[in-house]
């Protein structure tokens, strides 16, 4: 049978609906918040909107409408504390600016909730039925529109908390601020000319491109190494012939549970020059070996990939065993009938299924071992090496902007280049992400 | 349609109206300031104080601001303990009202704060230790600003590397053969080529007993090879961060000089091994000597008595002294070579007033009375440090009379007190690193066989210094 295909009605937008049918209470709501309801004598609701309003004008008429002025200048007035002068502060400037603009975007919420609530009445009474009532409306937030009432405070939440510093961290890579201009100093924007003097630098370039590819070789390399150790470990522990496997996993857990910078200052020491494993060497009749010396780019690239291993494995492991927990065991036992060897069950029941499952988890991993600082900040750091510009040869691009920016006060470099990995970083997610079976195939194993 | 058309565009240029009118009418206004030390103290103030740790550890903290708090208790200002880190930043705390109203860190910290007037000019002749403080001290808080020369902190207490060694650990006929000059000083503590010779024979001796040791990457320690032999850290006395010294001169000498050590003591030199375990070895006599600051004297005299000694012997056997000499030559290994003075970086601490306070002549009365001289001398006792204060200096005598003679003749170098001196730790501490890696690395590996090398080296120095302060700066 011939499938008859239908062109989907084209809807029409509800601004365009309420802009053409709005009576004049949708008029009056649109001049004035809780005026069309008013009309309606839905008074509670009327005045709430009201309140909503003049709350909000009062805060842009108090305050808000100098922090978007001042977002736009980040002041004028040099602040000058050996004579108690008061000045401009840009970064308050900078971060109350974008307070205001959340509360900008928060009035037009409210001002467009409003103008919908005037038409859905207007609506209700010309399809004959009675305007609803306060409290049943109310009733509704706890009901039908729970799910407003409950996201509504995170939301701002969020909004104040997470959204406010990474709009400022990433506006910072657009002003002038670091360096010599820190307040009292006044900031200044500067358009795209950080991302232009990176671009352009002679002495970048080259040790870019270095950093960038051990970047990503350790990236790869640190995160295949930490997934496959954690799920052959789970796997171990998973075997009927183990036994006393709670006290087993005990160990990674241990190792898990010390914090991460104790963890690599107790590897740096064991591998210094007066560590264990030297003085193991020196009692044994050898030399002391320079572990993560000068001279030793390879060998310190691979005890900070083990150092990694030794600090993430545990929870690789831990996400495996749960994940183990759930394969369904008949799998396995129609694959043994067939003949398939335990490898073979490996590459095509387990495998497939674990890696489905902690695809975004391995992305994560990846990410974060991309952007790994403390690895070779303490198994290594206070080192320039030759052809490197303010870099060492075991510096991930995390620790270079760490040298070039934080190091010398230069924040607006520093958010620039983070907006640059943030760039290298969601590309590669969003691409592997994508091309993966979870994302593919997302309905398989429910 | 248009009807409400007209009222949302209505109602938005109405918001939009608000905010640029009353936007653009906003502003801070500029206004005329005036001086902030009157004479007058304010009453019924809290001031917090910002201390180091040592301090606060061995209670001289709360010694002081008891005192204090007695002493202006009829004027109502209390002075608390500020509860910060001591390494806190008043550039990034100060403008948002976190910081502390006085502040004791070292001058090259405390320096920085002046560019963005974070700390206030003091007026320090009105302060009773003006004129018990030497110049040196002085200079390390003084600057320009606009023209004119400002004094932005007051010395407490002045740091520089001294030797210390174990007396008992000289050979039982040094006054024969190692007291050429017969002074009655052990020739290996009066310099370095005598240090070198020992070294090299308590080494041959086997069972880990060195002569000399110390980890020769830590600039603040090593950087005074350079210094001895014509080298700076930044130009027009240390106030131009565009003109970098490290290659200047003969510095080169100073490179081959920490070759040369590297190679008496083992490959514990090159990384912090030696600088970790110091106090114990020392206490153990596996090593001779050592160079560090005069504050940890005593942690020295914990470890001997833990080894077996009883505190009175510690005493005698350890013995704190100056720099030894350097060769003119740069060859440790020359016998009777014509000597020159050591030169060694060192640092003054003081207090600072913080522009924020709201209570700077308060601040000002306690800076006073911590650098009088009983606070002074409460200080050095409690902590072990040197202070600036000459009187003070005299009555304690001992390694302060060594410190400041060394800071008075030149020898001790203060640190750059301009912020760019952040700059010159990594770069140093590599090339330090490389050198004292050198007399380790085969034959065929070694980078620095020639004083050229070594200069060139120097120069990358320079310029990686000179890259990392002005590369990213507009």
């Amino acid at each position: 049978m011939k499938k008859i295909k239908t062109k989907p009605k084209k809807q029409t937008p509800v601004l365009v609906k309420i802009l053409k049918e709005g009576n004049k209470n949708v008029f009056a709501s649109a001049l004035c918040m809780g005026a069309g309801q008013l009309m309606y004598r839905q008074w509670a609701k009327g005045l709430l909107f009201l309140l909503a309003q003049i709350g909000l004008v009062a805060f842009f008429v108090l305050y808000g409408a100098g922090a978007i002025a001042g977002f736009f200048t980040l002041g004028s007035v040099e602040a000058n504390p050996w004579y108690g002068t008061e000045g401009d502060n840009s970064v308050m400037m900078l971060i109350m600016g974008i307070f205001a603009f959340i509360v900008l975007a928060v009035y037009l919420a409210i001002y467009w909730l409003n103008i919908k609530d005037a038409y859905k009445t207007q609506k209700r009474l010309e399809s004959g039925r009675a305007i609803r009532p306060f409290k049943s409306e109310l009733k509704g937030l706890l009901d039908s529109n729970f799910h407003m009432t409950a996201l509504t405070l995170p939301i701002l939440g969020v909004s104040v908390f997470c959204v406010i510093p990474i709009i400022f961290m990433m506006l910072i890579a657009f002003t002038n601020y670091g360096g010599n201009i820190i307040p009292p100093e006044l900031v200044d924007w500067v358009g795209l000319s950080n991302f232009g003097r990176i671009v352009t630098l002679s002495q970048f370039a080259p040790t870019f491109f270095k950093i960038l590819g051990w970047n990503f070789t350790w990236a790869i390399a640190s995160t295949a190494l930490n997934y496959f150790a954690g799920l052959g470990l789970a796997l171990l522990y998973n075997k009927k012939c183990v036994k006393g496997k709670a006290f087993w996993r005990l160990f990674p857990i241990l190792a898990y549970a010390v914090p991460g910078f104790i963890t690599l200052l107790a590897f740096r020491f064991m591998f210094s020059y007066g560590g264990p494993i030297n003085q193991m060497i020196v009692d044994g009749g050898g030399t002391a070996i320079g572990f993560l010396g000068i001279d030793a780019k390879w060998s310190s690239r691979i005890i900070g990939l083990f150092v990694n291993a030794w600090l993430t494995i545990p929870s690789s492991m831990l996400l495996a065993t749960g994940i183990l927990s759930n394969m369904n065991n008949d799998l396995y036992e129609a694959a043994r009938i067939d003949g398939a060897s335990p490898f073979k069950q490996f590459t095509k029941i387990t495998l497939p299924f674990v890696v489905f499952a902690t695809t975004p988890v391995l992305i994560g991993q990846f990410i974060a071992n991309f952007n790994n600082f403390g690895i070779f900040y303490f198994l290594r750091g206070g080192l320039y090496m030759d052809g490197y510009f303010l870099a060492s040869d075991t510096d991930l691009l995390i620790n270079w902007l760490f040298n070039l920016s934080i190091d010398n006060n230069y924040y607006s470099i520093g958010a620039t280049i983070s907006i640059i990995i943030f760039i290298i970083t969601s590309v590669i997610s969003i691409a592997v992400y994508k091309s993966s079976a979870s994302y593919k195939q997302e309905d398989t194993y429910k | 349609m248009k009807k409400t058309i007209i009222a949302v565009s209505l109602h938005m240029a109405i918001l939009i109206a608000i905010i640029a009118v009353l936007g653009s009418a906003s502003g801070t206004v500029e206004q005329e300031g005036q001086a902030q030390f009157t004479g007058e103290l304010e009453r019924n103030v809290v001031i917090r104080i910002l201390e180091n740790d040592t301090a606060k550890e061995q209670g001289y903290l709360q010694e002081l601001l008891d005192a204090f708090n007695a002493e202006y208790a009829e004027y109502g200002i209390v002075a608390v303990d500020a509860n910060m880190d001591q390494y806190s930043d008043l550039e990034n705390d100060g403008p948002y009202g976190y910081g502390p109203d006085v502040l004791y860190q070292a001058n090259d910290r405390i320096m920085r704060y002046v560019a963005g007037r974070h700390i206030q000019p003091i007026p320090v002749e009105q302060l009773d230790c003006y004129s018990e403080i030497s110049e040196s001290a002085w200079e390390a808080y003084t600057t320009e600003v606009s023209g004119q020369e400002y004094i932005f902190g007051v010395p407490v207490n002045v740091q520089g590397p001294l030797l210390y060694y174990r007396k008992d650990l000289l050979p039982d006929n040094w006054e024969e053969d190692w007291d050429d000059d017969k002074n009655g000083v052990p020739d290996m503590v009066e310099n370095w080529n005598d240090m070198y010779a020992f070294s090299l024979w308590r080494k041959s001796q086997g069972n880990e007993t060195f002569g000399y040791m110390k980890s020769l990457f830590d600039p603040y320690f090593a950087v005074g090879y350079l210094y001895s032999y014509g080298a700076y850290s930044f130009g027009n006395n240390n106030t131009d961060p565009s003109d970098i010294g490290y290659s200047a001169g003969d510095s080169e000498l100073g490179g081959w000089v920490i070759r040369q050590l590297a190679s008496i003591m083992n490959e514990w030199c090159i990384d912090d091994t030696i600088t970790v375990n110091a106090y114990n070895r020392l206490a153990r006599g596996d090593y001779f000597a050592t160079m560090t600051t005069p504050d940890v004297y005593t942690l020295f005299i914990d470890e001997m008595v833990a080894e077996g000694m009883t505190r009175e012997e510690a005493v005698e056997n350890l013995v704190v002294t100056s720099i030894p000499k350097l060769p003119a030559s740069g060859d440790l290994s020359e016998g009777n070579p014509e000597l020159i003075d050591s030169k060694m970086m060192g640092g003054v601490n003081g207090y600072a007033i913080s522009s924020y306070t709201k209570a700077p002549n308060a601040c000002l009365a306690f800076v006073n009375f911590a650098t009088s001289y009983e606070m002074m001398k409460l200080r050095s006792e409690m902590l072990g440090v040197v202070p600036a204060r000459n009187d003070t200096v005299l009555e304690v005598g001992g390694l302060a009379l060594v410190i400041n003679r060394s800071l008075e003749e030149g020898n001790i170098i203060v640190m750059p007190s301009i912020k760019e001196n952040a700059q010159m730790w990594t770069p140093l501490q590599t090339f330090f690193t490389d050198v004292a890696q050198d007399a380790y690395r085969a034959e065929n590996e070694v980078k620095y066989a020639s004083l050229e090398a070594i200069k060139t080296a120097l120069q990358n120095v320079d310029q990686q210094i000179y890259d990392a302060i002005f590369t990213l700066q507009e």
